[in-house]
């Protein structure tokens, strides 16, 4: 017996639910896969050489920035990890490979870290870092490997030697220039289209955004609610005379990375609302901001703007939908 | 009378008994199928002299006296509190100032049983019928056996129905048992239905009311299928089925459930006409005006990974823990954590000298497994997964973001005030962030905060009187 033996003393519950920041953060990583393996057949291995460039820069920088910050090491939660997917999945295969690491440097280090780590960061790192590269170098960013096009080799680090041969317009800038799209709707929705390494087949980032909802990682108010503000829009206002509403629709919904930013980056927790409510106006926001620069603006796609405008009203956006709490009398206040 | 699984809205819809928020926790109901198995009376007993919410009894035997079964051995003269008695015949051998499970220092009354569990002479029958019971009998013998609310709270019963009384229409047995692990009351509804349902027509009786609501989570199917016989040929049941949800069992989401009336914050349930009792509660009033035994000793679950014949136990109050391991035969490993309540209430305790109170509806001996968790705490992501479980609608992430700050009146704000400190948070935390604890620290700073001003104004009218 253990008598007078001091036993452990803690606040209660006393049990905990199995899911852990790791577990979801996995199971994100698990619903990038068919995207990813769709990537390397399209592109290549350079998209994996790419994408496995990005994730490492990530997993090092924090490694190394909380070493140096004498801060606890959090790189085993995978956030890192998918940081890394997600810019990757936001870059052309045929960037130089140089280039990456910088991203990785800014999302991780400027953008998370130094606002505090994990849970602190006020935009999502991934958008901010990809928006950084395309200001920073815009040529790079907006050439693409024609689908099916020579596969480049894997480990050529400049990436501008097949520019010239194979770079194509995306569809939203043929769209935009108004001319015609080139692709079919099919083609557009299983990603047999010009773009970035993870953005271009709608079908399976569906699936993997319906993983993520059987397994209640995220819930369906952000991407439906930006989905269909971005169709509404869309298909009322059609911006493209040659096509028909609809076309235009599709077109504008499957394209430009919008199906990957509404299920994968809109939803990233610490960048937006935890309420339900709080969820449908954030996704509604990031449509109608996305729209607004594909129209307006000077770039022809606007989801990764989109995101980051939103991500800043976030806080905001919690407060003024704050659950009214159970029982609560109209007047909270009494004596104030 | 009434047998019901799902309610009808005022808009027509069929729904279940249930609230919104709230987690599916894993049951761990081990001891569901284990009779209730009285303990053998232990050598020695230390009965806390306060287990209730309100005063501390004073003692009323000496130190050497030779004590017998349900005798008093404390009471309390003025104020909120109700007897407490002797759980064995014996000598009392000392009083010890000890903690409570809850944590309050306390006297203790040390007895050794003289292992002839000699009954006190006057525990006897109330010898009224319950037609002829009146209000006043009600309250007087519930409050003479010592009876306090055994759910947890611990809240003396026959305060409750006196400062009820005449103000109520609705009279609620509790049988949820939403917590983890805890079959106690389980156990006792399929092995003694009769006198839950006899204390609750005592109890109706007292209060005027002609049905009395029993609300039973849908997992208990034995104790359901029981009840659904029991209430078909009686008049004054109305037994109804709810979702298996924790908490379930708390008094505001069980009202909710069951009569759809919201309890405004800060407002007790008679402020909706309702008064909610425990099931065992319910077969300790029974039993005081059957027997009149008073409340010496209740069901306990005894579970855990940690012990190697867990079960239902009939434990005498005082009973030392070590006591009770050694009884369920021992240590399969070497718990961790003791906890006295359920898992996601309960309190640890910090050695094996703690006793079964009033209150106590379950030990559970944890392994470190339970804890591992909590021991690799990591950031606060922002999910929102404590939100949609709070059953008080609260947003317990920015909680706890602003009490680690110190920011109280942030936490005020945010109407920290209406937690009910049930857990569900702390428990969906993937960032294992101790949620609960944050907000438990919170509402202690507030309070002492508004009591201070309390006191404050007080002092400043006192001084503008005397002027």
């Amino acid at each position: 017996m253990t008598d007078n033996k001091l036993l452990t003393v803690s606040a209660s519950p006393h049990i905990k639910a199995y899911d852990t920041t790791k577990s979801i953060m996995i199971d994100v990583l698990i619903s990038l896969l068919p995207a990813m393996i769709f990537a390397v057949y399209m592109f290549g291995f350079r998209a994996l050489t790419v994408t496995l460039i990005t994730v490492c820069s990530c997993i090092i920088f924090e490694y190394l920035f909380e070493k140096i910050m004498k801060k606890p090491i959090t790189v085993f939660d995978f956030s890192a990890c998918v940081t890394g997917v997600l810019l990757a999945f936001t870059l052309p295969v045929n960037v130089p490979l140089w280039l990456p690491v910088i991203g990785a440097f800014f999302a991780i280090v400027i953008v998370k870290q130094l606002f505090g780590g994990i849970g602190k960061n006020i935009v999502n790192p991934a958008i901010a870092a990809r928006i950084f590269l395309f200001i920073a170098w815009p040529s790079k960013l907006t050439s693409y490997l024609l689908p099916h096009a020579d596969k480049m080799s894997a480990f050529s680090v400049s990436g501008g030697d097949v520019s010239d041969i194979t770079a194509s317009a995306t569809v939203l800038q043929n769209v935009k220039a108004g001319k015609d799209a080139g692709y079919s709707l099919f083609d557009m929705f299983i990603g047999n289209i010009p773009g970035c390494i993870g953005e271009i087949s709608a079908i399976l980032l569906i699936i993997g955004g319906l993983y993520l909802l059987c397994r209640k990682v995220i819930t369906w108010h952000i991407p439906v609610s930006f989905i269909a503000t971005v169709a509404v829009i869309t298909y009322i206002f059609p911006k493209n005379s040659t096509m028909q509403a609809y076309e235009f629709m599709l077109t504008e919904l499957l394209t430009g990375g919008l199906i990957l930013g509404a299920i994968f980056m809109a939803t990233d927790y610490v960048t937006s609302p935890a309420t339900a409510k709080g969820r449908l106006i954030y996704g509604f926001g990031c449509g109608l901001i996305t729209v607004i620069i594909r129209y307006f603006g000077g770039y022809p796609e606007g989801v990764s703007f989109g995101i980051m405008i939103m991500n800043l009203l976030v806080y905001y956006i919690d407060k003024f939908t704050r659950p009214r709490p159970f029982g609560a009398v109209k007047k909270v206040k009494v004596n104030k | 009378m009434y047998f019901r699984i799902a309610k009808i809205t005022d808009r027509g819809e069929i729904v279940a008994y249930t609230f919104r928020g709230g987690v599916h926790v894993p049951e761990s109901k081990f001891t569901q199928d284990k009779p209730i198995v009285p303990m053998t009376v232990p050598k020695t007993v230390s009965i806390p002299l306060s287990q209730h919410i309100g005063a501390h009894c004073s003692p009323c035997c000496k130190v050497g006296d030779t004590v017998l079964k349900a005798q008093i051995i404390g009471d309390v003269e003025k104020g909120l509190g109700c007897p407490v008695h002797s759980s064995v015949s014996g000598t009392v051998k000392a009083f010890e100032e000890k903690m409570t499970p809850l944590g309050f220092k306390v006297t203790n009354v040390v007895i050794e049983s003289d292992g002839e569990s000699k009954l006190s002479p006057d525990v006897r029958p109330f010898g009224k019928s319950v037609n002829e019971i009146t209000e006043s009998d009600v309250i007087d013998v519930v409050r003479r056996a010592g009876i306090s609310g055994m759910g947890g709270a611990t809240f003396p019963t026959y305060a409750k129905i006196s400062s009820a009384v005449g103000k109520v229409d609705t009279l609620i047995v509790n049988c949820a048992e939403c917590e983890p692990f805890i079959t106690a009351n389980h156990r006792l509804l399929i092995e003694n239905p009769d006198s839950v349902i006899g204390g609750m027509k005592i109890l109706l009786k007292a209060f005027g009311i002609k049905t009395g609501i029993i609300g039973i989570e849908d997992n208990k199917k034995d104790a359901i299928d029981i009840f659904r016989g029991k209430a078909s040929g009686d008049d004054m049941l109305d037994v109804r089925v709810m979702k298996t949800k924790y908490p379930q069992g708390d008094e505001r989401q069980l009202i909710y459930a069951l009569t759809d009336r919201i309890i405004p914050a800060g407002k007790l349930p008679a402020d909706v006409k309702c008064v909610v009792f425990n099931a065992e509660t319910c077969a300790g009033v029974y039993n005081a005006f059957t027997t009149g035994m008073p409340l010496i000793e209740r069901v306990v679950t005894v579970s855990g990974d940690c012990v190697k014949n867990p079960g239902n136990y009939l434990i005498p109050i005082g009973t030392k823990i070590s006591d009770i391991a050694q009884f369920c035969g021992g240590y399969v490993k070497e718990p961790y954590k003791i906890v006295n309540g359920g898992p996601m209430m309960g309190f640890a305790q910090w050695d094996t000298d703690s006793t079964v109170t009033k209150g106590t509806s379950a030990i559970l001996f944890l392994s470190k497994e339970y804890d591992k968790q909590y021991s690799q705490p990591s950031a606060c992501i922002h999910c929102g997964r404590c939100i949609s479980v709070c059953q008080m609608h609260l947003m317990p992430n920015y909680i706890a973001m602003f009490a680690s700050k110190g920011e109280y009146d942030n936490c005020e704000k945010y109407s920290v005030m209406s937690c009910v400190e049930c857990g569900a948070c702390s428990y969906i935390c993937p960032g294992n962030v101790h949620i609960t604890a944050l907000n438990r620290a919170a509402k202690t700073k507030i309070s002492e905060k508004m009591r201070a001003e309390k006191l404050k104004q007080e002092a400043k009218k006192a001084k503008e009187d005397l002027k």
